[in-house]
This record gives structure tokens, sequence and C-alpha cells, in this order.
């Protein structure tokens, strides 16, 4: 539900859909093993083994060198020993090293992390000075000085990588700190008078226990590593671990390779099975979906809608779904809406009415996988449901010009305004660099930038956000499209920047004879701004038609509702808003009848029941049982 | 500068709750310069009276009512809250002195730890004040939620991603109520809402400020919003105070260049102004090397010598309006 209108940043009045992302079956196998590994760890002396020391030579049960099979599972080693008990004993020093490392280690630096992350300055310079150097010095050089000095033992080895895996935790845990402590909840702590301590432990630990653990699990495998890694070097712990078991194998590795190998295949399957268990964690703090267009095969071009349709951009019967956790949500329910050149249509809806998703599906660009589109979006005699990739990006590029909410996710941080207007002009046009360039500043010029010249040198960063946003605009014009799609274009600006882009759009669509379809939250830029407006809800336009007769005169009950709730100037101050109650419906299951029945104040029965049939008088739309002041139609 | 003064003060009424004098906040910038975010403002607040401050991006706005609750710290100036200076306090002295001011933010779902429950959070004033416990804190918790309009036995036991960004904002509105506060800050709390939601939220708090007394400084960059709540408005440029007026002088009349330019930007509006590219040009100058005189003299068309040399007072120029303009 939340990817509807995920880009922009409103939270609207419903409930995120929560859909806990499923885990798949490597991480399910990961945590078997790992179960399996701690269950040989802790019952080896209690399980029914053979003795792991006791030589095969003497008992005669295993002989020297003995290669795995029904008598003993992992075969013998020089000494006719058990491997198979071996590998099981070994697994207690690798868990209780790990464990031990990773909380010691992992509770210190999350400590310092937190610390350092919400106390900041001297503080945080101070704990990640000492941090960096503690990187910066080799670990396992200051492994081979311990043990040169103390010896190889668990009291030994265990505060000594503790200390070495702090300032890992450490970094990470400020990273999540200082995202954190710019969130609000900090704030309002603080601003209720809870002392510094007090939001450290209430508020911040709390929240950065799970990347900790994620990354604790990463860790569990790399002591598991080090720990062979010193085995192999001479300097292990000195008593049987997967480690020295390797270590005592590799000299006869052609002889009996399952003396090393069956060791390590252990060891690997373990440090494995951390690693998926803790990415398996780290992605359920960060799902991110991943943005991709549809495939389609045939071609689009069908002269009989290019001749039928006047219209430029022609939506029938528009259904857009995508599969989510919590079943499939169908966020453009039956849309249809016709926009001529010259004219600007305003799409006015709440989070979650489908109106971005609306403008996507004209494109085809998704933030979420498996988008499925019935209907037809004809533009210029083109279907874009059914046309060839090339054809549809041909037409993307030349006659359909986009301009989103966030001009500084639109535009490329790390190149100039102009090499990205020369790259739009070139990719679809024979065009000499020097004129792409001269056009670029011209182009420039035309969105209203002073000294474009020098402009067109810029990075994007180093332009305010009113000029990025006419940077975008004058990008979507590049190609002189003969639609323009704008998805919230000035809900990230300033009320007086807002009405110079706005000025400067409505302009552009006067003089170059374009079609303008502008997607908003906002009644009152629609009201200012639009020719034409179309009200979304629950996926469906509830009510279209001219901009001046829909508000003057509201027919739908929800436009009614939905206008009266807004504060207005021509209202005295303190004047009672009427509120809708409720929330909006569900896109995955959502009820029979009219989709604003369970708001609507004069819903009856039939509301509830019957899906309203669009009504057309003249120029106006809308799908309501009782329109206007609620007499049956 | 859009100005400075004090002539809007109500010295000598006695309801006064909160006055700000002179309040300078600046934060340190590259180079040892300075971002002036709030460069002399004055404002008070009468009981029971809701104050709007409007303004742009980068006009102070935020910052003004971040420092008066003292999450940033100022560098000159004095709040009198009820008599007290809270200028100079730290620690808990000022934590008690402030406990009668509570802040609402503007994104109810990101003020909410996630992962406590709404029951812990409501009642987190209280235990940090440890004034109530026990059965007789669940009552007042309880209470709260539903006074903010979330009866109902579940509220408590969820956690904030249950709940959508109204019901949040409401959450948000019980944890500070919670402590009987006098004076409410609320920075944009509508903005993060839908319309319908935010009607929902505007007429709630209308409800709260009757029934328990509240005084309120409502900052938003929503001038129709502002406008529906507010008793006297302040509009600010760039650190500066424009213009404080009883709110519907202020709609009816605006006096100050920037507020009718702000006025005239609004889309769809029917007040009697002309184009809002006629009043303003331009763009935002940096907040590190302020104009001089007048701060929106570069955008103003009205500019003149006078306004780069001497920086304009707030002065009366009808009764409860107060611009600080020399051509106004």
């Amino acid at each position: 539900m939340a990817v509807v209108d995920a880009p922009t940043s409103r939270t609207g009045d419903r409930a995120p859909g929560f859909g806990r992302p499923s885990m798949g079956f490597i991480f399910w196998l990961s945590v078997t093993w790992i179960l399996l590994v701690v269950l040989a760890a802790a019952l080896a002396d209690v399980v029914p083994l053979r003795d792991p020391d006791a030589l095969g030579v003497r008992t005669g049960e295993i002989e020297r060198f003995e290669t795995p099979g029904k008598n003993a599972w992992f075969g013998g080693d020089g000494q006719g020993r058990d491997l198979f008990a071996q590998v099981i004993h070994g697994a207690r020093p690798a868990m209780v090293l790990s464990a031990a490392v990773t909380s010691i280690g992992g509770s210190l630096g999350v400590l310092v992390g937190v610390v350092a992350g919400y106390f900041r300055g001297r503080t945080d310079s101070v704990i990640m000075g000492v941090a960096e150097i503690m990187f910066a010095f080799p670990a396992i050089i200051l492994l081979f000085a311990v043990s040169a000095i103390w010896g190889m033992t668990m009291a030994i080895l265990i505060p000594a990588m503790a200390i070495l895996a702090v300032p890992g935790y450490a970094r990470i845990v400020r990273g999540v700190t200082i995202a954190l402590a710019e969130r609000d909840f900090v704030d309002a702590a603080r601003a209720m008078g809870a002392s510094r301590s007090r939001v450290v432990i209430k508020e911040l630990l709390p929240l950065v226990a799970l990347p900790a653990i994620a990354f604790g699990f990463l860790g569990f495998g790399l002591v598991i590593a080090t720990e062979g890694a010193l085995a192999f070097l001479g300097l292990g712990l000195e008593q049987r671990t997967w480690g020295s078991l390797i270590a005592g194998g590799q000299g006869l590795i052609r002889e009996a390779p399952h003396l090393a190998l069956i060791p390590a295949t252990a060891m690997f399957l373990t440090i494995m099975a951390f690693n998926y268990v803790g990415d398996g964690i780290r992605e359920l703090i960060d799902p991110r979906p991943i943005v991709v267009g549809r495939k389609r095969k045939a071609d689009g071009h069908d002269p009989a809608i290019s001749a039928a349709s006047e219209a430029l951009l022609s939506i029938r019967n528009l259904t857009t779904s995508f599969p989510t956790a919590g079943g499939t949500v169908t966020a453009v329910d039956g849309v249809s809406l016709d926009v001529r050149t010259g004219r600007s249509v305003g799409i006015v809806g709440e989070s979650g009415s489908g109106k971005t998703m609306l403008l996507r599906s004209i494109t085809g660009a998704f933030p979420v996988l498996g988008v499925q589109r019935t209907g037809r979006v004809v533009v210029d005699g083109t279907d874009l449901l059914t046309a060839s990739p090339a054809q549809r990006s041909t037409m993307l590029g030349t006659e359909i010009g986009i301009v989103s909410q966030n001009p500084l996710t639109a535009l490329n941080p790390v190149r100039t305004v102009g090499s990205q207007l020369i790259e739009v002009m070139r990719v679809h046009r024979e065009i000499s660099k020097a004129a792409a360039r001269a056009r670029a500043i011209e182009s420039l010029a035309q969105v209203g930038i002073p000294q474009p010249d020098q402009r067109v040198d810029m990075y994007p960063h180093q332009l305010s956000g009113g000029m990025r946003q006419r940077v975008t605009i004058a990008l979507a014009l590049a190609n002189e499209p003969r639609l323009l799609l704008a998805d919230e274009p000035t809900t990230a600006l300033d009320v007086t920047i807002q009405d110079q882009i706005l000025r400067l759009l409505s302009a552009l669509c006067e003089q170059r004879d374009m079609a303008l379809v502008l997607v908003t939250h906002d009644l009152q830029v629609v009201r200012g701004w639009t020719d034409d407006v179309a009200v979304m809800y629950g996926g469906q336009i509830v009510e279209a038609g001219p901009t001046a007769a829909v508000f003057d005169d509201p027919q739908h009950q929800y436009t009614q509702a939905l206008l009266a709730s807004t504060p207005r100037l021509d209202l005295r101050p303190h004047s009672r808003l009427a509120s809708i109650e409720g929330q909006p419906p569900s896109l995955v299951a959502p009820p029979p009848g009219c989709r604003f029945a369970a708001r609507c104040t004069i819903a009856d029965d039939r509301c509830r029941a019957e899906d309203p049939m669009p009504v057309q008088i003249r120029d106006r739309e809308f799908r309501c049982w009782y329109p206007g002041t609620g007499k049956a139609t | 500068m859009a100005g400075t003064g004090h002539a809007h003060l109500r010295l000598d009424d006695p309801d006064i709750l909160l006055r700000v004098r002179d309040l300078v906040v600046e934060f340190p910038a590259r180079k040892g310069q300075v971002v002036h975010a709030v460069s002399g403002v004055s404002i008070d607040l009468a009981r029971g009276e809701t104050l709007g401050v409007v303004g742009e991006s980068g006009c102070g706005k935020t910052t003004l009512g971040r420092a008066v609750m003292r999450l940033e710290d100022a560098q000159s100036g004095t709040i009198e809250f009820r008599e007290h200076d809270l200028f100079g306090l730290g620690g808990s002295e000022l934590a008690v002195k402030r406990r009668d001011m509570q802040m609402i933010f503007q994104d109810p779902v990101s003020s909410l730890n996630p992962r406590r429950r709404v029951r812990d959070l409501v009642r987190e004033g209280l235990e940090i004040w440890g004034n109530e416990s026990g059965p007789f804190s669940d009552a007042r918790v309880e209470a709260i939620l539903a006074a903010v309009g979330l009866a109902g036995e579940s509220v408590g036991e969820r956690r904030p991603h249950e709940f959508s960004g109204g019901q949040c904002q409401r959450i948000c509105i019980a944890r500070a109520l919670v402590m009987d506060p006098e004076v409410l800050i609320l920075d944009e709390p509508v903005s993060a809402l839908d319309v319908s939601v935010q009607a929902q939220i505007l007429n709630l708090l209308e409800d709260l400020k009757v029934e328990f007394g509240l005084t309120m400084v409502f900052v938003s960059h929503d001038l129709a919003v502002v406008r529906n709540v507010s008793d006297r408005v302040m509009v600010m440029y760039l650190g500066k105070v424009c213009e404080v007026a009883n709110t519907e002088r202020l709609f009816d009349a605006p006096a100050h260049p920037y507020s009718r330019a702000l006025l005239a930007s609004i889309p769809g509006h029917e007040l009697n102004l002309p184009d809002a590219s006629t009043l303003i040009s331009g763009e935002l100058p940096s907040p590190i090397e302020p104009p001089s005189g007048c701060r929106f003299r570069t955008r103003c068309p009205m500019a003149t010598e006078e306004c780069a040399e001497r920086e304009p007072e707030l002065r009366e120029v009808a009764v409860g309006q107060f611009v600080a303009c020399h051509h106004a």
C-alpha cells in the first residue's frame, strides 16, 4: 500500500501495510545449520560419540587414515582417532569464542557508537579517532604479539579479539545513531525533559539493536575464520578447534584429503550460515524495492486509434495492479481520461488514491516489481501498453516529457546541468555537440534561469531548489514533447517559488501547444493552474470536468467533502472545518458499491451494494448515486 | 531588516504568558562564518491566544519555535515564561521551568519511537517527572488518549506503525497534553497530513485549546491553515519579522510587501492582490550574508536606497497591525 504514492513524503491517514518480507529457503537452511552446530557444541559430551582422543591404533576400532565410511563417518586420522568426534568437539571452542567475542566486542562497540553518534562534537572526534587508529593497525600482527607474550588460551584470545571488534561495531552503530538522532522523536523526548542518558538508553539503544545484531552475525563468522587463520599459522588456541584440525590435516592433503577437507567444510558452512542469517536480518531492516519498466513484445501502433481519437493522451479502462505481501493491490481501477492538446489537467487525490500510480502507468516506470496493466494508454496514436520497448523509449524521450517531485533525485549529482541536457538531446536526434550546447543554454533561458551561459556548467547542488526544478523542466522540454507529465512538481518548493514554476509551466503549455497532466494533492494548485480536473479516490476517478465548474459546484460527495475540509482564505479564523471520518478503502479487497460509501454522510444501502454508474452531463462526469445536493439520479 | 523592534509587544498586558525579546540564533557555517537564522525577533503570547508564525523555508520560523523551547541555543535575547527568564538556564533547572511548554513536531511518524508502545510513549513525560505513577497515571493516559480521539482499550498496547499519520499526530498531541502544559508550540503539525486528516487535527486542536486552556504558537508555511487557527499572525523573512497583525487584518489588508507577495502566491486565491510575479522577484539571499538594511529589499519592487542603508523598525500602521517597512 505504502508504495502507491511512495514518491511523496506525505503520510496520509492510513496505516502502512506492513508486509514482512519472506526470508527464503537458504535463510532457514542457514538457521537450521547454526542450530545444529550450537547443539553439537553444547551436547558433545552427552551424545554417544567415540572419545575423540581414543587412539584407533590401540583400540582397533579405526585404522590409521581410515577413509570416511560406515564405521567412521568422517574417517580416522593418522593415529586412528575418530574425525567425526573431533569435528563435533571442535564446534564448542568455535561457538564459545565467537559468542564471547561478538557479545563483548559488540556491546562495547554499540555503546561507544551510540555515544559518539548522539553526542557528536569532541566526544565523537576522540572516539572515532581512536577507532580509525585501531582499524589501521593490522589485527593479525597484534594477535601475533599477544600470543607471543601470553600464549594462546581462550582467556587471552577472547579479550584481544573483542577489543579488535569494537571499532567495527562502533562505526556501524554511530552511522545508524546519527541518522536516528535527526528524527523528531529524539527532540520530542528532549523537549519533554528527558536527560541525555535517558535518550540514549530508552530511545536510541533499542533501535540500533537490530542493525547491530545483523552485523553481529557477520562478525560471528569472521571470528571463526580468524581463529582458523591463526591455527593455520600455528598460533591457534592450545586446544582442539576446527582450525587446528585443518592445520593438522593440511600436510596430508594428498594422502588423506578428508582430514583437512571435512573440518574445513564444517567451518565454511558455519561461516556461510552466519553470513546468510546476518544478511537476512539486514534485509528485514532495509527492504528496498527496485525500479523496473515492464517488457512488452507486440508493436502497438494502431491506425484505428489515432484516427478515432482527437485527444493527445487517451486512457481507456486502465487497471494497474501489483502483488504485495497482503495481496494484489489494484492501485488504478478502470480509469478513462482524455487530455487534448493545449489543455492542462489536474489529477488530484489524497495519499493512496492512485494518482501517482496513474501517472506512472502512462510511462511504465514503477517503484515495485510485478506490475500488471490492462486497458489502453494511447499517446498520439500509439498504445504505450503494447508498444515495443524501443518505440516506447523513443516516445518517452520525444513525445512525452516528465517532471518529478524531487528535482535533486531527478538530476545526476555528479554531472553538470549542461551535459545532462546535451545528452538528452543527442540520444534522440542527430545534433552536434556545439549545437546541442547552444540549445541547452537557450532552453535554460526559456525556463527563466538567469545567466544561463554560466549556469549551464554548474552542478545540481550549486543551484537552489527552484532553479533545480527549472532545470528538470528544461530537461523534460529538451526534445519539445507534446505531452508533459508532472508529478507533484512544486510540493517540495516554497509558495512564492511554486507560483513561479506553475506560472512557467502554464505559459509553456500555451506557447508550445503542449498538453499538461499535473498530479498533486493540493486542491489550490489545481484550482489556480489547471483547465480540467480529475478527482481520484480509491483508485478510481470519481469526478472529472472543467476545474472552475467542479470547484464551484462539486457533484460527487467525496469532492464536496474534500473541498469542505480544506482551510480557505475566505473563511473566518477558527471556522470549524468539515472532516472526513474513517479511512480510505483497501485497494486489495475494495468494498462493493461506491468506494466512498463507508465515509460518506449520506450513503445508503444502494451506495454500499451497487457500483455507481458514471454519469456524463455535457463536459462533466461523476460516479455517485446521490450527486450534488444528494437527490437520487 | 525586514525588521526589528518591540512596537508590537503588549508590555502592560498582565495576561502575557510568554515574552521573547530580541532573540538571536546563529549557527556556525564553514570558514568561521555564521548562518543568521533568527536575528532579533520579539514575540509575546497572551493567555489563550494562538500566534501563527508564517514564512517560507529559511525564514527562521522553525528555529524560533525550537529556540523558545531551548532545543536550539540562542546567542542573545530573553525568553520570559511566567516571569522566569529561561535564557540562561540549563540542565534540570531549565527542564523544570520548561515543563509547562510542550512541542509538537512536523512528522508525527518520526516523532514516535517505533519500538515503543503507545501507552509508554504517552506516559513518558509522567515517568520522567515521576509525579504520578501506578494506576493513577494509567487512568490519566487513558483519559488523554480519549481526549485526542483515540479511545479503546487496545490503543495503548499497540505500536506507532499500526497507526496512520493522523492517528500518530494524535498520539504526539496526547504525549504533550499529559504534561498539562500551558503553552504548546506546534511546528508544521499538519503539513505531512492529507487534506481530510488535516481538518480532523485542526478541529481537534481547536477543541483541546478550549478544554485544556492552551496557549499556542503555530508555525506553518500554509497560509490558509494559519488563517484558520490563529488570533494573531507574524510574517517572517530571512530571520526577521516583517509584519505582525490580527489574523483578519493581515489577510484582508497585508501591508508589508513580502506579506503581500506571500498571499498573492497562494494558488487560486481570491484576494484583491496583483500577480505574485509583480510583487516578488529573484531568490532568497544567503542567510550567511544577509542584505544590509531591510533583508527583503533585494526582491522587493518598492525598494529604495533608504532600504539598504537603514533597517526598518516595526511600527503600528493600523490598530493591531505592525509593519517593518519604510514604505508601507
